[in-house]
């Protein structure tokens, strides 16, 4: 099963920064496919929902120290 | 202010809270330091260190994480740097870098969040509820769960929540969030509107065609978001330099220390290394301006196209529809053994049918003219599609017909041959023509008008003018792309004649005339392979071709047609030629904005580059002029916003 989850995160402070969001989420057990965007702040994630749910996902975006907010 | 109060606060203000203690810190560590006496030292050297560990605390924790999951970040090189520096004693270095570091990252978010949010205004638009007509009675429901084919009542004032058909009422909508026009547009039975668009003067009824996200705003919105996300050629150029730049940076900088021993120098390098700038300028500016222009209603594909759009040096315009309004009427009828009712009457027969743009034009005229016949001598007025008309006469129909491509028709009604068409098809088939009407077909012709003949069994008996009037703008917009050093070039169906009379009063550079649909690519590609930029704009749907073919497809009226925003690379909403030079100019201002950036950014690495390995740039003074270029860029690049 792939689920899409968006999320907005508006605090990017720099390019290289939504680069780490970018790795730190395709570390985590369930996700398929992640892309994140600078310019737009656009996080779109492919995930297995029963591996790794939505929660997850946006914790993860936070330990980074960013603020995820649902699209 | 409870606990609670202050603890959300905080949270909401977290960054700037940080970036104000740590600057408190900073400056009050570092003024104590000027007091004498060994205490005033100690005190001085742990506010400062209080300084670098508030402001450093959320840079670390990002780096721990940048170096778990192995990306070599900005923050990992800071943290090093501060630590660094500490180790060796330069407390007040310590805490500046910090210090300067928080206080750039959070200004570049606040503005960057800005640019972001150009975006959100016009999902706004959106209203939440709708007010729909279920079960005979009215009800207010939430806007994205209307069905398609419900109809939605809209008052005076409100906004439009879905997108859909009028059925009953007429309005005055301001279509601005959509198309980006500011005067409104009649709406009334069968028109078509947009969710987000504004009601503005009477009640109408709308049977939805699509709610939620299928909403023509909603689209729009997407793919100016895909268009953002896009990747031009100078920024994937930039950022294959940057994979490498960094971690050259950080062979120096080690290379640096190995060499002279120097700590401080080879920390400066670290910090000053970060590609900040380069990186940022290029994306800001382009998301920036396709913001912009979102707002305009104009829809930019991506940076790809904004950047060729910048580079373009000539624009060719299909005539029909685009320099003209694509209202084609009845100009004038002349008869020449026969009354001029009776040529209208025998051309509409043979047209009944065809379905091309001019016998629509013949048609109309024929059911909409004034019964019975008056005297032969009488021009027919200028029919207008939207006149309603009192009452239509009914004409008969053809017993059969033909259309001959890009000629005319030739039709047999009641044992008589009509023909009706242009000079080539007349002599395909022999027909003489007569000097009195060539004679009449060349002067409408001069005045540019197409002129077609009546053919009544062999013999020319009339001849029909038919104008499409050409839009109030042509003339200025052609003119001020030409000031922009633009080089204006018409495509048309047309004869010669008729195309050079059209050029001359627009004003236009160049035409190239009796182009058939397929012609036009082939002339685009003809300007490419003469060293030119082309630009083409087109209604997108029969001149798709030619569109695609151009280095960029300028599609007018987009906001209906799915077909048109695919095709082109930049779509304008609404069906107005004006905003052409103002897309043309933004994507030049862009291009420059770009190439600024770029340049600004290189200057400033390779004076701190200098700087640092002379020894007169300080680590303090490296990050403080590292930030000061990455806000500079910033800057520049959101002034596309207000273009």
């Amino acid at each position: 099963m792939s689920d899409t989850t968006q999320f907005r995160v508006m605090d990017f402070d720099c390019p290289t920064c939504a680069g780490t969001v970018e790795r730190a989420l395709s570390n985590v057990d369930g996700v398929q496919h992640v892309e994140v965007h600078y310019a737009t702040g656009r996080v779109e994630v492919e995930h297995d929902d029963s591996i790794a749910d939505s929660d997850t996902l946006a914790q993860t975006i936070e330990n980074q120290g960013y603020t995820p907010q649902p699209a | 202010m409870d606990t609670q109060s202050l603890k959300q606060y905080y949270r909401k203000h977290r960054k700037a809270i940080i970036v104000v203690l740590s600057g408190l810190f900073y400056a009050g560590g570092w003024s104590i330091g000027y007091v004498p006496g060994p205490a005033f030292d100690t005190a001085s050297t742990a506010i400062l260190i209080l300084a670098a560990v508030v402001g450093g605390y959320d840079i670390a924790k990002t780096a721990y994480h940048e170096v778990k999951s192995r990306t070599l970040g900005v923050k990992t090189l800071v943290t090093l740097a501060a630590i660094g520096a500490i180790g060796i004693g330069s407390y007040w270095e310590a805490a500046a870098v910090v210090f300067l570091f928080a206080l750039g990252s959070y200004l570049e978010g606040r503005t960057m969040r800005k640019t972001r949010n150009a975006l959100e205004e016009l999902l706004e638009m959106t209203p939440d509820t709708a007010t729909v007509r279920r079960d005979g009675e009215q009800k207010e429901v939430p806007a994205r769960e209307v069905e398609k084919g419900e109809i939605v009542i809209v008052k005076p004032g409100e906004k439009i929540p879905v997108d859909g058909e009028v059925v009953d009422g007429e309005s005055a909508v301001n279509q601005a969030p959509v198309t980006g026009e500011s005067a409104p547009v009649h709406k009334a039975d069968g028109d078509e509107v947009y969710a987000g668009t504004i009601n503005q003067e009477g009640a109408i009824e709308i049977r939805t065609t699509g709610s939620g996200t299928d909403t023509t705003l909603q689209r729009i919105i997407q793919r100016v978001e895909e268009a953002q996300e896009a990747q031009s050629p100078t920024e994937s150029l930039i950022d294959r330099f940057a994979k490498y730049y960094t971690p050259a940076i950080i062979v120096l900088s080690i290379g640096a220390y190995a060499v002279t021993q120097n700590a401080i120098l080879s920390l400066t390098l670290l910090v000053i290394g970060c590609p900040g700038a380069l990186v940022i300028g290029p994306p800001v500016s382009i998301v920036s301006a396709i913001g912009n222009a979102a707002r305009n209603g104009v829809l930019m594909k991506g940076g790809e196209h904004l950047e060729q759009a910048g580079k373009i040096d000539l624009i060719a315009f299909d005539k029909t529809g685009t320099l003209t309004k694509g209202e084609t009427a009845v100009a004038d009828v002349e008869g020449f053994d026969i009354d001029d009712d009776g040529v209208l009457d025998l051309a509409a027969i043979a047209e009944m049918k065809s379905e091309h743009h001019l016998g629509d034009a013949i048609l109309n005229a024929a059911q909409n003219r004034q019964t019975p016949a008056t005297d032969g001598g009488t021009t027919v007025d200028r029919a207008d599609h939207e006149s309603p008309a009192t009452e239509t006469r009914s004409l008969p129909e053809p017993d059969d017909f033909e259309v001959v491509a890009g000629k005319g028709v030739v039709a047999h009604h009641d044992g008589r041959e009509i023909v009706v068409g242009n000079r080539a098809l007349l002599d395909e088939r022999g027909i003489d023509l007569p000097d009195e009407v060539a004679e009449y077909v060349r002067g409408r012709e001069e005045r540019g008008e197409t002129a077609i003949h009546v053919v009544l069994n062999g013999t020319v008996v009339g001849a029909i003018a038919l104008h499409d009037e050409l839009r109030e703008a042509a003339p200025g917009v052609v003119r001020e792309l030409q000031d922009a050093g633009i080089e204006t070039v018409m495509l048309t169906g047309d004869n010669e004649r008729v195309a050079a009379a059209v050029a001359e009063e627009i004003g236009i550079d160049d035409y190239r005339a009796e182009l058939l649909p397929e012609d036009k690519q082939d002339v685009v590609t003809e300007y490419q392979a003469n060293g030119h930029v082309v630009a083409m704009t087109g209604d997108g749907i029969n001149d798709a071709p030619a569109l695609a073919t151009a280095d960029v497809g300028i599609a007018m009226g987009a906001a209906g047609t799915d077909t048109a925003i695919e095709t082109a690379d930049i779509a304008l909403m609404a069906d107005d030629l004006e905003r052409i030079p103002y897309a043309v100019k933004l994507s030049k201002a862009t291009r420059w904005n770009v190439l600024e950036n770029v340049g600004l950014a290189l200057v400033v690495v390779t004076m701190l580059l200098a700087g640092v390995l002379t020894s007169y740039v300080t680590l303090a003074l490296g990050m403080l002029v590292h930030e000061a270029s990455v806000l500079a860029v910033i800057g520049n690049g959101m002034r596309l916003l207000r273009y």
